[in-house]
């Protein structure tokens, strides 16, 4: 007779489905996963304890560095982090400026995910047509900060700079392709056979489950909760904004693929917008030179591709340096719902799982 | 039956190859006629590659009409440096009323080009130039600074002129 026995292996930390250096540690009975432990910390570069010995100023190319897909975020997250430590307003254009960066950026991360995501899967010819246009949105970056990945892309109190001449006819070029390459990729997924059979029931993660780990973002959207820091605690210009916040009920991984995709569309018109209503007026406010904080801490949540990041910054009284800094990676704790998802499943769905988590490793290690 | 019928003609297989067939014909029959350009790519290393004019590449210091550099020592890049990558001495020259630098040290493998440095000099002595390809073999070519070591910062990166595949 055959012994039923379990088998333990690991999955990474040197594997392409993986996105990074993550270690998961699976134990299985013939196909099926019966525990699955995530191992990180391979890319820890310890940014918070780095910034902690850095000036306010300077912190933010530390961000730039931590979720490298969405950097533009993390700079936002962080601009305004500060912005409330020191009580400083923005100008307006300012504003309109980081919210159109914000959902360029966002679109850029959402491609780099459907692209991994579908290769990750099998469907090869997603992965290129998606970094086509994340190669435009790149163009743009460089154009307004001199850099492709590691923005730097905003200051606090406003921006460095307006934006630079032919940024808009850029932008209304990408905007006015951008539908038509999302019906190119919908068409090549949406209703395909593989697609489906890889996603559809793949990886549950209900409503409770999600909210009891604290997962935010598309993860948390596609199981029916229409939480988005954008409508329920705006920031930026997001309060002047007409969009929607896509949900799904079906709390797979198909609707995770449903509402990361809707959100792609609604961030292409909330580009159209800030586009159009762009005000006129300075980009940056006056702040003193040397910044000393007045409030003791503060805690400022916004909304990235990949869930809420949230910046937690305590001052002293008299110091250029933040006395503790924490940020509240959305990719760490989305991670934390892998075994949830991944266990009583198959071994093959695990990439799914990984994949549509959408995780970045210098994020989660930080 | 409905099923059966889908299994049958693989409608959602045949739209997804349509759609790279339509991609493949656009390619294959603009590809070598120079009228319409349908590469996305560019052939990097034999066509210059084409930066931004914001582009954020390495740290060049400056020099005025007169070929004075215009450094003046206040030291604001050495302090506003994240990575501490830029080590000035003070000191001073006949003829200059200004302080000038005798030693402006550049260690360019720690620079992670977030041109900080350029924003917080108050007279724009230094600029950081459109280069991007830096690389050298020695790890001693990293350390830049002024006159007399194998890269100095008022001329391009050497490395430069081979990146251009001519030979």
């Amino acid at each position: 007779m055959f012994k039923n026995e379990e088998m333990e292996i690991n999955l990474g930390p040197q594997h392409p489905s993986t996105h990074g250096v993550l270690r998961v540690k699976l134990r299985l009975d013939g196909e099926t996963i019966t525990h699955c432990k995530p191992v990180i910390g391979y890319l820890h570069r310890g940014v918070e304890k780095i910034c902690e010995n850095q000036t306010f100023f300077q912190g933010q190319v530390w961000t730039d560095r931590m979720d490298y897909c969405s950097a533009v975020a993390n700079n936002l997250g962080w601009a305004e982090a500060n912005e409330k430590l020191f009580g400083i307003t923005v100008p307006r254009r300012a504003q309109y400026i980081r919210t159109l960066l914000n959902e360029f950026n966002r679109l850029a991360s959402h491609l780099i995910w459907l692209a991994t995501h579908a290769l990750d899967i099998g469907a090869m010819t997603v992965f290129l047509y998606a970094f086509r246009e994340r190669e435009d949105i790149l163009d743009m970056n460089e154009a307004f900060c001199g850099s492709r990945l590691t923005t730097t892309a905003f200051r606090i109190g406003g921006l460095r700079e307006d934006l630079p001449p032919g940024f808009e006819k850029m932008a209304r070029k990408f905007l006015a392709k951008f539908p038509t390459c999302l019906e190119e990729y919908e068409n090549l997924l949406s209703e395909n056979r593989i697609w489906k059979k890889r996603t559809v029931g793949v990886a549950m993660l209900s409503a409770e489950d999600a909210i009891a780990l604290g997962v935010t973002g598309p993860v948390l959207r596609a199981a029916g909760v229409p939480y988005d820091i954008r409508k329920a605690f705006p920031y930026a210009a997001y309060a002047e904004m007409d969009f929607e916040v896509p949900t799904q009920t079906a709390a797979d991984t198909y609707a995770r693929y449903l509402v990361r995709m809707a959100e792609m569309r609604q961030s292409a018109r909330i580009i159209q917008q800030c586009l159009d209503g762009l005000p006129e007026g300075p980009v940056m406010a006056k702040i003193p030179k040397i910044l000393k904080p007045e409030v003791n801490e503060v805690y400022h949540a916004t909304e990235a591709p990949k869930g809420e990041i949230g910046y937690y910054l305590v001052g002293e009284k008299g110091s250029i340096n933040p006395y503790r800094f924490h940020v509240r990676a959305p990719g760490f704790i989305n991670l934390q719902s892998l075994p949830k998802m991944a266990e009583g499943g198959l071994i093959a769905d695990i990439v799914a799982a990984i994949g549509t988590l959408d995780i970045v490793l210098g994020e989660i290690d930080r | 039956m409905n099923k059966f019928l889908r299994t049958l003609i693989p409608s959602d297989i045949a739209k997804g190859m349509a759609i790279t067939g339509k991609h493949f014909c656009k390619v294959f029959f603009t590809a070598n006629r120079r009228k319409v350009p349908f590469h996305i790519v560019s052939e990097y290393p034999e066509v210059v590659a084409k930066v931004q004019p914001r582009y954020r590449g390495r740290l060049t210091l400056l020099k005025d009409e007169q070929g004075e550099i215009k450094c003046v020592c206040c030291l604001a890049c050495e302090k506003i440096c994240p990575t501490q990558v830029i080590t000035i001495e003070k000191g001073k020259k006949e003829g200059r009323k200004m302080p000038y630098p005798v030693r402006y040290d550049f260690e360019m493998e720690r620079c992670i080009f977030c041109e900080f440095c350029v924003e917080s000099c108050g007279f724009d002595s230094i600029i950081l130039n459109h280069q991007f390809e830096l690389a050298t073999y020695n790890r001693e070519d990293f350390s830049l600074g002024m006159e007399g070591l194998s890269q100095n910062m008022f001329e391009p990166s050497p490395v430069g002129k081979f990146s251009v595949a001519d030979d």
